[in-house]
């Protein structure tokens, strides 16, 4: 076991939180005053649910961009893992199978941009849209244009169901979230990850066996795109090859406003989680306040744009 | 390491190169835009059967990214080497295709438009199926539906593309037919599944008592279905590309409607007219496929796997 050094110089990433707290219930008011349909019980129900698919996604996401990496092929592996894993729920007729056979391609196009990253020295950026090109067209050729739909009920649950009277998807982030946040801030390996990112050179030389390191978090990320592979069909009910394409951004899009740096060694997962709500609540809102289509784009990157600058704002008035 | 990730990198670009099926006669080169979309699968099958029935072949071009005009472009060059007899394409983007267009046009090789009408060049023919007209069809049988009267939400697609505009101004050509429908919400879904159910999420709670959905495709349709579904709403709902799965959701009595562009038949009379063409034979200039609007009682013949699909024989081709 190596104790890592320099951990309690990062800054407070407690109060960061707090401030993106802050922000997100600013929306919250700022919504509830404008719509008098927000704030009901169903309606923030259904804002948990469509940000706990964005979460999924974004949450292994978080541990590569802590490493100063990036995935860009989590979209990508969500819609061949759906795909592959859909024909396997409905040839087999077993969920469990397809189940395994989604973790597993995620697991797989994890290790093999572990491996890239780590071994090959290839900079995350272009094994990961590499990735994202071939995972894409192994989509494309598998479901030759077909659409797979229709599984079975008890499977459905995972993205349908209810656990008294909160939605199966909720409690599944909320226990990832709670498993995550100790992996990466209690444990000698989350805090090795966090140490890769913050100072790779003092990380190889205090012993972090970085490439082991890496490989784990591009296979935690493959993982959880494998995960929300699951969720999306259990959710959606069906798979086509170009699912993918408008999820990678959004899921980079909520690490960042959660406060992650590009330039690793910063992030929470508790962050990620505030920064999918918000991506979540902007979308909501605009449907709600019938904002017109043209507009949608715009306010979405303004407000991607704004949640980062008033987090720089606030580390240089803290520092 | 090195060289067997080269072998499959090869092995995943050689699986989307042009593949073509022998045959005798002409080489026709069949350009479409996705892999992903049902409907330009059924055109590729259809451009296929009319070919293999008329005795020639066809070489299939479909971009590895989908809707890439770049792609498109250098697959042009590509037609143009290979020495095809003719070519059907069916252009990415209607405007950035036609210095595609003058090339084929340069090298004197007879090209046939399908689906989206090319803003310049010259074509033998154009055959398509008007996406306003389709649109304003489907809406109607929607409005009729609920009765001509209560709420009703639109789910857009990709806004700035030509189907999507033309569908929203047949949706808003229809509406004003019917003064006491009340369009309560226009949002964008952008064709996808995930985005419409969760839009439509959102606007149930805006809009409760919405009567009707008019999606802009078959996808958003069945992504909204399941979140009114989900809210017990009893609202009525269609779609536009008469997909297999919304034959499927109308014959279980799940979707109201969906308007059909029918692919298949595109793809089959646009190899029918090259290969006519090549062959000295009468073609029309223009082919407009006629407008159906699948409902549970017409939807037999939609509910055919493409493989068993036949094409039209010419004299069931309108020729206007």
């Amino acid at each position: 076991m190596i104790r890592v050094p320099g951990l309690n110089r990062l800054p407070p990433e407690a109060t960061r939180v707090a401030m993106r707290l802050a922000a997100l219930l600013v929306l919250g008011v700022l919504l509830s005053a404008l719509s008098s349909a927000f704030l009901s019980t169903v309606n923030l129900m259904n804002v948990l649910r469509q940000a706990a698919l964005l979460f999924f996604m974004s949450s292994g996401l978080t541990l590569v961009v802590l490493t100063a990496g990036l995935d860009l092929s989590i979209g990508a592996t969500i819609a061949l893992g759906a795909c592959v894993a859909g024909t396997v729920i409905k040839n087999a007729d077993s969920a469990w199978l397809g189940a395994a056979t989604a973790l597993g391609i995620g697991g797989a196009v994890g290790l093999l941009n572990g491996m890239m990253v780590s071994l090959l020295r290839i900079p995350a950026f272009i094994a990961t849209y590499g990735m994202l090109w071939v995972l894409q067209g192994l989509a494309y050729t598998y479901m030759a244009g077909n659409t797979v739909y229709g599984f079975p009920s008890g499977f459905r649950q995972l993205g349908n169901g209810y656990l008294l009277h909160v939605p199966t998807p909720v409690i599944v982030m909320a226990a990832l979230l709670a498993i995550g946040t100790v992996f990466a801030q209690r444990t000698v390996w989350g805090q090795q990850i966090v140490m890769i990112g913050a100072n790779p050179v003092a990380a190889r030389l205090s012993g972090v066996p970085v490439k082991r390191r890496l490989i784990l978090v591009y296979v935690l990320s493959g993982l959880a795109a494998g995960f929300a592979a699951l969720v999306y069909l259990a959710r959606l009910n069906s798979a086509e090859a170009d699912i993918g394409s408008s999820l990678t951004l959004p899921a980079i899009a909520a690490v960042l406003i959660g406060g992650a740096s590009l330039f690793g060694g910063v992030g929470t997962l508790a962050g990620t989680f505030i920064g999918a709500l918000i991506l979540t609540l902007v979308l909501n809102g605009m449907n709600l306040l019938h904002v017109d289509g043209n507009w949608q784009p715009l306010v979405t990157g303004v407000i991607i744009v704004a949640a980062v600058w008033l987090d720089l704002q606030g580390q240089r008035t803290r520092s | 390491m090195t060289r067997v990730s080269t072998m499959a990198l090869a092995l995943v670009l050689g699986a989307f190169a042009a593949h073509s099926a022998v045959a005798d006669g002409e080489k026709i080169a069949v350009l479409t835009k996705n892999q992903t979309n049902p409907f330009f699968q059924a055109e590729r099958v259809g451009a296929a059967k009319a070919a293999e029935s008329m005795h020639a072949s066809v070489l299939q071009y479909v971009p590895t990214q989908a809707d890439s005009i770049s792609e498109q472009l250098s697959q042009i060059d590509d037609v143009i080497t290979k020495k095809a007899d003719a070519i059907v394409i069916a252009p990415v983007d209607y405007k950035a295709i036609v210095p595609g267009i003058q090339k084929i046009n340069a090298a004197k090789i007879p090209a046939v438009n399908v689906t989206d009408r090319s803003s310049g060049g010259d074509f033998v023919s154009f055959i398509g199926a008007d996406d306003y007209t389709i649109a304003k069809k489907t809406a109607a049988a929607l409005l009729k539906a609920i009765g001509g009267k209560g709420e009703v939400i639109v789910l857009e697609g990709v806004r700035g593309t030509a189907t999507a505009q033309d569908r929203l101004r047949g949706f808003k050509e229809a509406l004003a037919e019917f003064p006491d429908v009340r369009l309560v919400a226009s949002q964008p879904a952008n064709y996808q599944r995930l985005q419409a159910m969760q839009v439509m999420e959102n606007l149930l709670q805006a809009n409760p008592n919405v009567a009707g959905v008019l999606a802009a495709n078959d996808t958003m349709a069945i992504g909204a279905m399941d979140a009114l579904s989900e809210a017990g709403s009893k609202a009525l709902i269609t779609g536009i590309n008469g997909s297999k799965e919304a034959i499927d959701a109308i014959k279980s009595g799940k979707m109201l409607a969906s308007g059909d562009y029918n692919g298949f038949v595109q793809g089959c009379v646009g190899a029918m007219i090259a290969l006519r063409y090549l062959r000295h034979e009468e073609v029309p200039k223009q082919v407009t496929q006629p407008t159906v609007v699948i409902t549970k009682d017409n939807l037999a013949p939609y509910d055919v796997p493409l493989d068993g699909r036949q094409c039209p024989s010419w004299d069931q081709v309108p020729k206007s």
